[in-house]
């Protein structure tokens, strides 16, 4: 017991203090996530609305796998994607293997699953009188999609938390792809990983927390804009 | 020329026809309204008219162009009319923002928009709700606004599907309020569905009776209300009393109808032998305790089988026979005592009779 | 439409600032200039002993270079020389390595510095193999199970050594996986391994340089510390631009050379000392070590 409470008070201690591997972690993380999340919203909104407005044989086919690649393990992503960008690999040209940008690419592939069906589902939740409503009043096919997305714009923000969420927290992927190297590649949830497997519980503790916290203040920022 | 014009236009649902052959021309300016009971098909022949859905047979014609099947005509011409749904659909936003939509989304300049929007609710009695959130009105409020947004995009016809079905009197009559409003004030085409005959014929120049898919009869009001061409017609506009029978007499244009022996008297050009209906309108009929010696031609003596109120008037079933549906103010009833089995005699002119060939 | 562009352009600006960071993120001066990195796979004892956080900083300076580490089990920094994910690898298990060079993979084997395996365990000693031979150790644990043995059981350095101790005591090392419940394969580095140890009270092989710097964690002591088959050579060998065209050989090549380097090799020996009352590794700069 006073092993957590001591590993909490200098948890809290390295928070106040802004200690600065803690903030670059902190910052990595959030950076990755974000940007993976950004450019996740950026494929699945557009082709969720195309997705969802038409009718075309296999949609039925498509949703369902969608729906099973939410539960997509991130070490066999993070497996998928290293195999593809190794040097020894498809795509290993590129050069990206150990740095963020294929941990970028690696979350997107891992959101967009659930960005894409959350995204699909909350359109269908729409009132199919809305896109009707839309048409008779003269919308182009993109107009339609836009007010269809606003209407259902509580639900599809929850996917994009959620899509959020999964990116921030996940471990194997980033490991796997980024390999956790000190001051480049190391996020919050690769070091609780790497402190905690040495024993080190006070610095995990305070990443664990900074985590928490993170997720808890998108939540409220994006659930304020949720209110308008 | 027609601004809507529909020829033998078919539409089917799952294989089967639900409309078949509707000839219709809608003209410029005009105020139409579609009537007949609920799933006579309606909402599919006015979405057809608004070129919502393409017709299975037949085709449509928007000011002279053919635009059955041409995609891109289809959407130009859609673009110039407007459609109110039965249940409309209104868009989680301000009622500014909902009317707002259709101008900006072609594109108008601010300034248009506004002047549309304020307009536009002005018309449909809504101008101060202008920045309340849309989904957090009533029944009537939300038709209105649908209106409103139909009107801002300043359409030149508006279909409107059973505008007041689903609201209360004092809601429905306000929006009746508001459409004799647009009609007077604006020089838009109105087409509108409903199955409320009188609500038709207040506010429609003319009247289209649907029934089971296909259009029975176009006319004024006073044509369809007064001398429906069709059995189903009549019963649909309350022509309570409609008696089958045979022509076996004529004097120039009176005749002579066998009614199950019963004889009834009518102006008619039909021939002797002719198989007809007579239809005769519950408020031709007068009630008499004692045979009057009036100038009427029909009177039947029997017993008052039945007696309801129907708002401030009472119908009255007698049993002569037949069966004879009037209608008598309260007063009346009243003045006259009329209760169940009363004897009374009952009695209608015989330019009353409405005659129509009987149909197999 | 006025808040609307407000939250735009602020969204606008956030995304731009992330992506921004990204490129910036080889923490270097100038954060637009592309940095040059170097890629070194290593075994995990060289890590967790801090030995290449003390190197590291030293090498970058001296060379104008950017350089990440991974830190994995000797299996795996061999796969990512063989795909060439890496430039250069530090790992200390010489059969494979011969392989990685012979199978033309690697450009040559350098060591660089060796210390010693030790079996530690709990004080106590359950198994009563303190002082034994590593052989007679562990086929005493076999044969009576009278104490858990936790392995690496992760292809690593340690882990070939484990194996070779299994087999110079005669022992089929498919039976060994499979004796009982005693047997323990932790699957994971050397330093959370011994933590899994001590928290299980059983023996395990492990490094002198990883025990050192975790035994203030640790309720283990030295059990067994003396056999010619604990001698564990740490080798750094560039990965060879003849299988990988891409590869940093210069740089790879500049490692090498600094590792044995005389100014380096005397801290490497230093390394630890001060701290840890002795020496965590031994340089032997390009030789192999004969004991």
């Amino acid at each position: 017991m006073t092993e957590l409470w001591d590993g909490l008070v200098t948890a809290l201690k390295l928070i106040v203090s802004l200690n600065p591997e803690v903030m670059e972690i902190a910052g990595r993380s959030l950076a990755i996530s974000a940007t993976s999340s950004t450019i996740a919203a950026l494929i699945c909104l557009p082709l969720g609305a195309v997705i969802h407005s038409n009718k075309f044989p296999g949609k039925r086919t498509l949703i369902n796998i969608v729906q099973t690649l939410f539960s997509l393990p991130t070490v066999a992503v993070g497996l998928f994607v290293f195999v593809l960008f190794s040097r020894a690999g498809p795509i290993g040209g590129l050069d990206i293997m150990f740095t963020p940008v294929v941990m970028v690419i690696g979350q997107v592939i891992l959101i967009s699953p659930i960005m894409l069906g959350l995204t699909v589902s909350a359109l269908s939740g729409v009132d199919k009188t809305i896109a009707d409503t839309a048409i008779s009043l003269g919308a182009s096919g993109f107009q339609t999609a836009v007010i269809t997305l606003r209407e259902a714009r509580f639900a599809v923000l929850a996917g994009l938390i959620m899509g959020f969420g999964r990116a921030i927290s996940e471990v194997g992927l980033s490991l796997m792809v980024g390999g956790n190297i000190a001051g480049f590649t190391r996020t919050i949830t690769t070091t609780i990983s790497l402190e905690t497997s040495k024993g080190d519980l006070e610095l995990a503790l305070a990443l664990g927390i900074i985590l928490i916290v993170i997720a808890l203040v998108i939540n409220l920022v994006l659930n304020r804009v949720q209110q308008k | 020329m027609a601004l809507i014009e529909t020829v033998n236009i078919g539409q089917k649902y799952g294989g089967q026809y639900i409309l078949k052959d509707v000839n219709l021309r809608i003209n410029r300016g005009e105020v139409f309204a579609l009537i007949g009971p609920t799933g006579a098909g309606k909402t599919t022949l006015l979405r057809l008219l608004d070129l919502l859905e393409v017709p299975a047979s037949g085709s449509v014609y928007f000011d002279g162009m053919d635009v059955t099947a041409n995609k891109s005509l289809r959407l130009q011409a859609r673009r110039r009319m407007s459609f109110v749904l039965q249940k409309p659909a209104v868009f989680n936003m301000s009622v500014y923002d909902n009317v707002a939509c259709g101008p900006r989304w072609r594109r108008e300049k601010d300034a248009t928009i506004r002047q549309r929007v304020s307009r536009a609710l002005e018309l449909a009695g809504m101008a101060e709700y202008i920045n309340r959130n849309a989904r957090t009105l009533s029944g009537g409020e939300t038709q209105r606004v649908a209106i409103a947004r139909a009107l801002a995009i300043a359409p030149e016809v508006l279909f409107l599907d059973e505008p007041t079905a689903n609201l209360d009197p004092i809601s429905a009559a306000k929006i009746e309020e508001v459409l004799a409003h647009i009609i007077g004030d604006q020089k838009t085409t109105v087409v509108m569905a409903t199955h409320n005959m009188s609500q038709g014929q207040r506010l429609a120049g003319r009247i289209g009776v649907i029934m089971n898919g296909e259009v029975l009869q176009i006319g004024s009001p006073g044509d369809i209300f007064s001398t429906p061409q069709k059995k189903e017609v009549a019963e649909f506009v309350g022509v309570d009393n409609i008696l089958s029978g045979v022509i076996v007499n004529r004097d120039n244009e009176l005749v002579t109808i066998d009614v199950n022996g019963s004889i009834i008297q009518a102006i008619s050009d039909y021939p002797i032998g002719e198989e007809v209906h007579a239809l005769i309108r519950p408020e031709d009929i007068t009630l008499a305790p004692r045979k009057d010696a009036s100038s009427a031609r029909n009177t039947f003596e029997g017993r008052i089988a039945r007696i309801f109120p129907v708002g401030a008037l009472v119908r009255v079933e007698v049993a002569c026979g037949f069966s004879l549906f009037a209608v008598v103010t309260k007063r009346s009833a009243e003045d006259l005592s009329l209760t169940v089995n009363k004897r009374v005699y009952a009695t209608f002119k015989a330019t009353a009779v409405h005659i129509i060939k009987r149909w197999h | 439409m006025k808040r609307k562009i407000i939250v735009a352009t602020l969204v606008g600006l956030a995304i731009a600032s992330l992506l921004a960071s990204f490129v910036g993120c080889g923490g270097g001066t100038n954060p637009l200039a592309p940095q040059e990195r170097l890629k070194i796979a290593t075994t995990t004892s060289l890590y967790d002993t801090g030995l290449w956080g003390y190197l590291e900083p030293m090498f970058e300076e001296e060379y104008g270079v950017e350089v990440d580490i991974l830190s994995a089990g000797t299996g795996i920094a061999l796969e990512y020389g063989m795909r060439g994910d890496v430039d250069v690898i530090t790992i200390h298990d010489k059969a494979r390595e011969v392989q990685f060079v012979a199978d033309g993979y690697g450009v040559e084997r350098v060591p660089f510095a060796y210390n010693y395996f030790l079996i530690v365990g709990p004080a106590d000693d359950p198994a009563g193999i303190k002082g034994l031979s590593p052989e007679d150790a562990f086929r005493t644990l076999y044969e009576t199970g009278s104490g858990s043995f936790i392995s690496r059981g992760d292809d690593s350095g340690t882990h070939s050594k484990e194996k070779a101790i299994w087999a110079s005591a005669g022992y089929d090392y498919e039976e060994v996986r499979t004796a009982g419940q005693w047997y323990v394969e932790a699957g994971r580095g050397m330093g959370a391994t011994l933590l899994m140890a001590s928290e299980m009270g059983g023996y395990t092989l492990t490094d002198m340089g990883t025990f050192l710097s975790y035994k203030s964690e640790l309720e283990l002591v030295p059990i067994v510390d003396e056999g010619a088959i604990l001698l564990n050579v740490y080798s750094v060998i560039a990965v060879s631009p003849e299988s990988n065209p891409n590869t940093n050989i210069e740089m790879a090549n500049n490692l090498v050379a600094f590792l044995t380097s005389p100014e380096i090799q005397e801290l490497i020996g230093n390394y630890g000392v001060e701290e840890y009352g002795m020496q965590l590794f031994t340089p032997c700069a390009g030789a192999e070590p004969t004991s």
